[in-house]
């Protein structure tokens, strides 16, 4: 049996604004898996993943990351993971290229390691003719996909990825999971957080449904489909969180980008 | 440690590249301390006359110092505003979950500093030699002060990097240099300590600038006799000890 890559206790986050975005959340990710996170907007997801990387504070709860603590050995954890942000973040005065070279030595990759890197990865999101480019003069589709990369320079043991695919088109979202499934079996351990339930099913061996902050339900696609008695995911998603994906209804009763809650 | 240099070299790199980026905004920054080193050299020339005035020195060689120190003082703003076009980009969270060392961050853009500090004070240097200013303590002495203001110069900048960490504000950040430069003129700046009233003494007392430009002026006029210089240096490199300290501190105010 694989043993538990993360550990996540009890975890909390209430924003400064008073806003509980996150309300008591338990979950483990075997080594090797390909973990989802699931649910509608503002569920928390972000907010979670972000808690993970220690990017958003949390309030309280543990979290255990391959063994170790992000208050004792962040930097260890740091050298074995990488994230691909929702808000797509990059220094726009580079180059792509530029960009993998120094994360590659802020890694402390060797040099020619670095450069077989950049080659492949280059290739694998199809950026190798504007890898010298200015970041800055990239389409939304062409960051996502460099960002990725970015996010995949030192061959880290365990991938964040927080919507990767939003904003692509139907060409390169299933270009990147392909690739993402090659890296899966390839030994590393992802974390994926999505709204598409497609994505959740074409990718994800365990998935949890978050929904207000807590996590309503949790299993294998098959294990869900049973235990609610569904048919396909979508089925599984409207009964847990009473919402579905399917349709853009305005919540009369405030924020307008929440989903409809039948 | 060895971590701290590394990527300490690989910032500074990238920082550098940053410098010339925007080439333009690097004219006011040499125009403002030209334009006043010559409009005031000329206008308040008579006053080497006052007594009480150091003698045998002219205004003009009295004012070079400050020429210098503020070509240097206005490169020091520059990593505050980088570090808030990062933070707003987003790219500072992807260097926050690297294995990078967190002084590197800072020290990274103090290179771009000192780059930047020796780029426009050269220029500067090289006109005041040209019409006529001498270094009494030759060239050791220019080495000295390019030391004594890029190690101010260095420690200044981490009060823009403080701000830029704590409120994310470019706008605020971008201005901040225009509230610190009255300060630049509570000092003896304009007249020696002995020649201000009263209560201006008192204050170009407690405003560390003072110590920097007596520093500066000591090893221009002076020699090397004058504890002016030891003082600069201590005022400067406790300034950086403690700023650093204070913008290091700041990284945690990223995070929400
Ligand atoms: N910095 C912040 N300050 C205050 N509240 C926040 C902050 N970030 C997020 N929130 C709130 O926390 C809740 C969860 O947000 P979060 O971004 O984690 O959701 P999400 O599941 O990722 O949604 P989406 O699918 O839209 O990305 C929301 O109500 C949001 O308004
Ligand atoms: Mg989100």
């Amino acid at each position: 049996m694989a043993s538990n890559i993360i550990q996540v206790r009890d975890l909390r986050k209430t924003y400064p604004t008073g806003t509980e975005a996150v309300k008591g959340v338990t979950f483990d990710v075997k080594e090797g898996e390909f973990f989802g996170f699931l649910g509608p907007n503002g569920a928390g997801k972000t907010t979670t993943i972000n808690m993970l990387v220690d990017l958003v504070k949390r309030t309280s709860g543990e979290i255990e990351i391959d063994g170790l603590k992000l208050e004792t050995d962040a930097r260890e954890i740091y050298q074995r993971l990488g994230f691909a942000m929702q808000e797509v973040g990059l220094d726009e005065t580079a180059t792509a290229r530029e960009m993998l070279q120094l994360h590659g030595r802020l890694y402390h990759m060797p040099p020619e390691r670095i450069e077989s890197q950049i080659q492949k990865l280059l290739k694998l999101v199809e950026l190798e003719k504007v890898a010298d480019r200015y970041t800055h003069t990239y389409s939304g589709g062409m960051r996502r996909r460099f960002d990725l990369a970015l996010s995949l320079i030192h061959e880290p043991k365990i991938l964040f990825l927080d919507e990767p695919t939003q904003g692509l088109d139907p060409h390169a979202r299933k270009l990147i999971w392909g690739h993402l499934r090659e890296l899966n079996k390839a030994g590393m351990t992802v974390f994926l957080t999505t709204h598409f339930m497609e994505e959740a099913e074409a990718l994800c061996e365990r998935l949890a449904i978050m929904d207000q902050g807590q996590i309503v339900t949790e299993g294998t696609v098959p294990e869900l489909l049973q235990k609610h008695g569904a048919k396909n995911l979508e089925e599984v998603f409207l009964k847990t969180t009473g919402s579905t994906l399917g349709e853009d209804t305005v919540d009369p009763s405030g924020d307008p980008f929440i989903r409809s809650r039948h | 440690m060895s971590t701290f240099f590394h990527d300490w070299y690989y910032l500074s790199i990238r920082s550098i590249k940053q410098i010339w980026r925007p080439l333009l905004a690097l004219i006011p920054s040499l125009f403002i301390p030209i334009f006043f080193f010559v409009v005031n050299a000329a206008s308040l020339s008579a006053f080497a006359d006052v007594p009480g005035f150091p003698e045998g020195v002219s205004y003009r060689d009295f004012i070079a110092p400050i020429a210098l120190f503020t070509a240097v003082f206005f490169s020091a703003g520059n990593p505050g505003i980088e570090m808030v076009l990062d933070i707003s980009s987003g790219y500072f969270k992807k260097l926050m979950i690297m294995p990078i060392n967190r002084l590197a961050i800072i020290f990274g853009r103090l290179t771009e500093v000192a780059v930047q500090a020796v780029f426009q004070g050269l220029i500067v240097l090289v006109l005041l030699l040209a019409v006529g200013v001498r270094i009494r303590t030759g060239i050791p002495g220019t080495f000295a002060i390019f030391g004594l203001l890029i190690v101010f110069a260095m420690g200044w900048s981490c009060v823009s990097m403080t701000f830029a960490l704590r409120t994310q504000n470019a706008r605020l950040v971008q201005s901040l240099f225009v509230i610190v430069f009255p300060f630049l003129y509570i000092t003896t700046s304009q007249a020696p300590m002995h020649l201000l009233p009263p209560t201006f003494r008192v204050l170009a007392t407690y405003n560390p600038i003072t110590y920097i430009i007596e520093g500066v002026r000591a090893l221009v006029l002076n020699d090397w006799g004058d504890p002016a210089i030891w003082k600069g240096y201590a005022v400067a490199i406790g300034m950086f000890v403690v700023l650093v300290a204070v913008a290091l501190s700041s990284f945690k105010k990223v995070m929400k």
